[in-house]
């Protein structure tokens, strides 16, 4: 199987390519994930007792203060080391967006196109077709959100030197978050809209259906699980695992739903 | 190499195919007729373990249907399938198209390229193996749709409307290169509504209605219910050489038609009705019996079957 995977990705990059509304949310999403924070960043005062300041700003700081990881930096860093603390949790639904967009579009499209009889016709085993799908779907989404990452970093390091005079650097929980916990985010989300695309007649119902199912789970789970792991090591770990053993079961379970028949002709034995 | 025992496919309580049996010997063609939603795409898509069988059994390229997972994919290897749209990936060149496909069919490296190579020229697309497919017109994504079905080198190939939509030069391309395959010794099983390619094509026919309705060799199912009709062609009045005819103890039933009198059934009894009608003083330039077309016939059995 491995020498189809590159060929799969090639062909699904270029659909991506292809198709305006799957690649501009590649764009946007990205940019809107780098941007905002950085513009945020650059904007938000440092001195809560500055005339004029908007009162959400100053209850920002009250909240600052709150957090014992934040008490002893001083007041102006604290509001910058807060922002690109919480905004890290951007970055793990920019995967999940992106992969359950490309999975919804990846069996749906095919279906659509009538590509997907002629490749269930061959002996490709579910099992390799499911992961070169999930693959295709996963990838490009956790290498966009890595890619933006790795710019909101840059960039949250040159506005905090040019307003601390020091850097502030994301931190260790948030490379292991981008790192290790993006692409499994990326996968679940996948594999998700991979179920809905499986049921979908065509790619619309497909993404609303993933959009419906993604949506709400991923805010759940990232509020629960994946904010927290942005404050320390060990909790980063701690929402690997459980991201971890979720995806594996999710994986599981779509191989054991993955149904010809009813990809084919919709019909549920 | 094909065969079919009392095959059977409902949707819940919709019978889409009931209980189809026949069979192809290894290098025999059949063309399946009949009407859109007949289950002719229901029919194959069970043959190559796709879809479930809700009764009944088939084997093909033997292997035994239903069958384990492993055996499916067995079965789907031993087997080509060409859908009824081509079903390729337009972004990708047709090269790159059957490398994919060549490689879920376990070609790899040196002998997949050279089968690409082989099938590309033979079709005529090796020069535009590196353009897109979306840039091929729809007589070239055909046949590389049908070098897609056929590469792997299968035992056993389905064609669902092969020639559908194509231009009369195109179509007989399709036709000469399913001809060759048919030479080649494979076994080879044609959905279309294109009569007239069935009885040029075929070597059986089955007419399909979710039953089976009739199942042969097109000539023999054209000339079932066809013995015996003759047009009698005469010099003198038709209508006195019909009147001579009706008078003969035969129980024939002669019309008119123009010139020409039809009798059905004649049969046996054409030299008694010639000697009639010379007896009568009416000339007899010729004696032509009819053969229905396979079109005849295909309308016949499914005017029947309603």
């Amino acid at each position: 199987m491995k020498p189809v995977l590159p060929l799969f990705l090639r062909k699904e990059l270029r659909d991506i390519r292809g198709n305006a509304q799957v690649w501009v949310g590649y764009l946007i999403l990205p940019l809107l994930g780098v941007g905002i924070p950085v513009v945020l960043l650059s904007l938000v005062p440092l001195d809560p007792a500055a005339p004029g300041i908007d009162p959400d700003f100053v209850a920002l700081f009250r909240f600052a203060a709150l957090d014992p990881a934040l008490a002893h930096f001083p007041e102006g860093e604290r509001i910058v080391r807060l922002l690109v603390r919480e905004v890290g949790a951007f970055f793990l639904f920019m995967p999940v967006i992106l992969s359950s967009m490309g999975a919804a579009m990846s069996i749906a499209a095919e279906k659509q196109q009538r590509t997907l009889e002629p490749i269930l016709a061959t002996p490709v085993e579910d099992r390799e077709f499911l992961l070169a799908k999930l693959l295709a779907a996963a990838v490009p989404g956790t290498l966009v959100t890595w890619g933006a990452g790795l710019l909101f970093a840059l960039g949250a390091v040159i506005v905090s030197l040019v307003r601390l005079g020091h850097p502030v650097f994301p931190g260790v929980p948030f490379t292991v978050v981008l790192l290790l916990l993006v692409p499994l985010a990326g996968g679940i989300a996948a594999l998700i809209g991979m179920r809905a695309s499986m049921r979908a007649a065509d790619v619309q119902a497909a993404a609303q259906m993933a959009g419906l199912w993604v949506i709400p789970a991923a805010m759940v789970l990232i509020g629960l699980i994946g904010r927290p792991a942005f404050r320390s090591v060990p909790l980063a770990l701690v929402a690997l695992l459980l991201f971890g053993l979720l995806f594996w079961r999710l994986f599981v379970g779509t191989l054991k739903r993955f149904d010809r028949e009813e990809i084919l002709v919709r019909w549920r034995r | 190499m094909v065969e079919l025992n009392g095959l059977t496919r409902t949707f819940g309580d919709r019978v889409v195919v009931d209980q189809v049996s026949f069979a192809l010997r290894e290098g025999e063609l059949c063309a399946l007729l009949g009407p859109n939603g007949a289950g002719k795409t229901t029919t194959v898509r069970m043959l190559l373990g796709l879809i479930g069988v809700t009764a009944g059994s088939a084997r093909v390229a033997g292997v035994g249907i239903p069958g384990a997972r492993d055996e499916m994919a067995r079965l789907r290897a031993a087997t080509g399938l060409l859908t009824e749209t081509p079903g390729l990936y337009d972004r990708l060149s047709a090269y790159e198209n059957l490398a994919l496909f060549g490689r879920l069919y376990g070609l790899e490296g040196q002998r997949l390229a050279s089968t690409i190579e082989r099938h590309l020229t033979a079709m005529q697309l090796w020069d535009r193996r590196d353009d897109l497919v979306a840039t091929y017109s729809k007589g070239m994504k055909q046949r590389l749709a049908i070098v897609r079905a056929i590469f792997h080198d299968p035992s056993v190939i389905f064609f669902d409307e092969p020639t559908s939509g194509l231009d009369p030069q195109s179509a007989r391309e399709v036709r000469h290169l399913i001809r060759s395959l048919k030479q080649a010794g494979r076994t080879i099983l044609v959905c279309t509504h294109n009569l007239a390619e069935a009885a040029e094509l075929a070597d059986v026919v089955g007419i399909l209605q979710r039953r089976l309705l009739a199942f042969g060799p097109p000539a023999s199912l054209g000339g079932q219910d066809q013995a015996g009709q003759v047009v009698i062609e005469v010099t003198g009045d038709p209508r006195q050489a019909a009147a001579a005819l009706a008078a003969l103890p035969l129980d024939l039933q002669p019309e008119v038609e123009g010139e020409t009198v039809t009798v059905r059934p004649a049969g046996e009894r054409v030299p008694a009705m010639v000697e009639a009608l010379v007896a009568a003083g009416i000339g007899v330039r010729a004696v032509v019996p009819i053969r229905r077309t396979l079109e005849d016939v295909y309308l016949a059995t499914i005017a029947s079957a309603e």
